[in-house]
């Protein structure tokens, strides 16, 4: 008599089973209360200040969006997470079959190394949706004061959210299999992670392509994400690299493979997930998910700039750390590069702080040229910028239209109960939930 | 014959753990692996099963050659000195292997009255003793239905009571067809409770056969001695 249960459901079991066991994840669960309290409350008190409590200027709050004042500041606690805590509940549901020996003795059922990682991978994502419920439990709180709540927006951000996660997950696993010691592995996670902030630190003071690689790192994807933007090209990048880890923990997992060929395979898997970034880089598609279309520009301008069909060439004179540089990134060309088709920007700079390089003649300038015209222009405000390239494509500027411009929800509460839900009946919760189910599986 | 190895080879850097290691496995029977310590019998072991790769060799079963990733569908190797599933109970791991390794689920309650499992069950397995973990051990080896069952060191952690038992039990194992390969370090145990023997000393096959058998290798190799017992073959011959 044989169990009527496939394999793959035992091996399901067997990690969630090891998952409720592990004192890892039951501390980041516990932690992850006052960790998203503290934001939270901190979010929704300097949401109230800004729109107008405690004798704050009221009109301030009148473009206050709750993805940015609320949401994005009461998600970040899960960032923290899965860059510091996350990683040790990887390692240890990945790590851990093969310090006790399971490892050897489940590579002997026949089921591929692929399963094994997926199985392991299913329940660690599943553990981080867990992980998520504090910020979650954020939404319904602020609807009960009244604050107002965009879908699309939101589960933007928890996709984000989630999307990071998954990165930290596959690297993790794949760092644990590579690693013969879980220490090994969570330095070696931990490096991969400051290596992704070296390539932002870089990026700040270089540009070029470390300002393009830049774009990709996990920190950028969730920032993006906190904006309300869905980039398909980091989608997929997010994807093909969670896809490598997964693959690259999968055939080190393989213990009866000769070292050699494990790594020839790792280099494969790395050169075509490599080749596969960019090509994804080329993927243009991107939505603003945010109630205020903050990355994009007003309809009716992108309207007018869908009538530019010719290649449209911008040179700045900006120094990477300008400030002006980093505004005008984020304020127009950003919103730019996702409306027209053709537009390339090219940064010109003798330095990368500028502070030297203001007296240069030229500097701060940037050129507009389109159809053999050109025309410069200092300035790096959204409507300096689209006023500039009306004029060189000889488009007239639309109407503003007062009733498409967002106004935004001022919301002035104080966080009632989140203190009580976030630092005592959650952290309680979890160590009730601990002791009951580590003493009830069977 | 089950299978056999030819010329299995391995080393660890300069090392040789393994050299043209050749035997032959026969159905239904309980074979010792007996050599002395850094022999390379853990190493044979766990190249056998593939979850070490080995620099070369063969592993032919009727004929046909399988590869590492395939081993599993003859022989199941049960490792030393681990604790697999740690923090789960013994009832629970043992319910694991039956179900995810395919063994008989009818196997499980006797093998717990057979190793004296019963008042353990409840217990996680990291908190077991030596002994008691390695009579779990055995029992999840015993669940797995491959055809050969791999055992690394299994008296080791047993008293000399626990060790008659368990040598009985898996003799009644093996006489149900089960082909039993031991690697044991204690020569009275394996000469008392094995039906050949394989010889490793320096990870190099010394000799194969039956105590006669070897006594009669022994003999040619050393004419001026006389080997009545496994332990005298053993000195002799590694």
């Amino acid at each position: 008599m044989r169990s009527h249960k496939p394999p793959f459901l035992w091996l399901l079991e067997k990690e969630f089973r090891d998952l409720a066991v592990s004192r890892s994840w039951w501390i980041l669960l516990l932690s992850m209360g006052p960790l998203v309290g503290v934001s939270f409350i901190n979010a929704v008190r300097t949401y109230g200040e800004v729109s107008g409590f405690n004798g704050t200027a009221g009109a301030v709050g009148e473009a206050m969006s709750p993805l940015i004042g609320v949401w994005a500041p009461t998600f970040s606690a899960c960032e923290l997470a899965a860059v510091f805590l996350l990683p040790f509940v990887v390692i240890r549901l990945v790590g851990g079959d093969r310090q006790n020996g399971a490892l050897k003795l489940e590579l002997q059922q026949g089921m591929s190394t692929v399963e094994l990682v997926l199985a392991k991978v299913a329940v660690a994502l599943t553990g981080w949706l867990v992980v998520m419920l504090p910020s979650l439990t954020a939404i319904p709180l602020w609807k009960s004061y009244g604050g107002s709540v965009y879908p699309p927006e939101l589960a933007t951000l928890v996709f984000g959210h989630i999307l990071n996660a998954g990165l930290t997950i596959a690297l993790g696993a794949a760092m644990t299999s590579i690693a013969e010691h879980p220490a090994t592995a969570a330095i070696l996670t931990l490096a991969v992670t400051i290596g992704t902030w070296l390539v932002d630190f870089f990026a700040a003071i270089q540009g070029g392509w470390w300002e393009r690689a830049a774009a990709y790192t996990p920190a950028a994807l969730v920032a993006e994400f906190q904006h309300g933007l869905v980039r398909l090209s980091a989608v997929l990048i997010a994807t093909v690299l969670i896809m490598t880890g997964l693959g690259v923990s999968a055939i080190w997992m393989r213990l009866g493979t000769p070292l050699l060929r494990r790594t020839l395979l790792s280099a494969c898997i790395v050169m075509a997930a490599a080749c596969a970034v960019f090509g994804c880089t080329f993927v243009r598609a991107s939505w603003d998910t945010s109630e205020s279309r903050s990355n994009s520009f007003p309809e009716a301008d992108e309207h007018a700039l869908r009538q530019i069909h010719q290649p449209l060439r911008i040179e700045v004179h900006l120094a990477p750390e300008d400030p002006r540089r980093v505004d005008l990134e984020r304020r127009a060309f950003s919103k730019l590069r996702r409306t027209l088709p053709d537009v390339r920007i090219s940064y010109v700079s003798a330095t990368s702080i500028g502070i030297f390089e203001q007296t240069a003649p030229g500097y701060g300038e940037i050129w507009y040229s389109l159809r053999g015209r050109k025309e410069m222009s200092r300035s790096t405000t959204e409507e300096g910028v689209l006023e500039t390239i009306y004029s060189v494509a000889g488009v007239g500027p639309p109407k503003e239209d007062e009733d498409a411009v967002y106004r935004g929800h001022p919301l002035a509460v104080r966080p009632r109960g989140a203190g009580a839900i976030f630092f005592y009946f959650w952290p309680a919760l979890i160590v009730l939930s601990a002791i009951f189910l580590r003493r009830s599986l069977p | 014959m089950l299978f056999e190895i030819e010329n299995l080879s391995k080393s660890f850097g300069d090392i040789v753990a393994l050299s043209d290691v050749t035997f032959q496995v026969r159905a239904g029977e309980v074979l010792g692996l007996i050599g002395p310590n850094g022999a390379g019998k853990t190493t044979l072991f766990e190249c056998l099963a593939g979850v070490l790769p080995c620099d070369g060799g063969k592993l032919r079963a009727n004929g046909e050659e399988i590869p590492g990733d395939r081993r599993s569908t003859i022989l199941f190797y049960v490792p030393d000195q681990i604790a697999p599933w740690g923090a789960q109970s013994l009832r629970w791991a043992l319910d694991y292997a039956t179900g995810f390794f395919g063994g008989r689920q009818d196997l499980r309650d006797e093998l717990v009255g057979e190793l004296d499992l019963g008042p353990l069950l409840r217990r996680p397995i990291a908190a077991l003793s030596k002994g008691q973990r390695k009579r779990a051990l055995l029992a999840i080896g015993l669940l797995t239905p491959q055809p050969a069952l791999l055992i690394d060191e299994p008296f080791d952690g047993l008293d000399l009571r626990q060790t008659r038992e368990v040598a009985a039990r898996l003799r009644a194992h093996a006489g149900r067809g089960r082909t039993l390969f031991l690697s044991i370090h204690q020569i009275g145990d394996a000469a008392r409770f094995c039906d050949r023997f394989v010889l490793l000393s320096n990870g190099r096959v010394r000799g194969e056969g039956t105590v006669s058998e070897l006594a009669s290798q022994a003999a040619s190799d050393h004419p001026e001695g006389t080997f009545g017992s496994l332990e005298e073959v053993f000195l002799a011959l590694t």
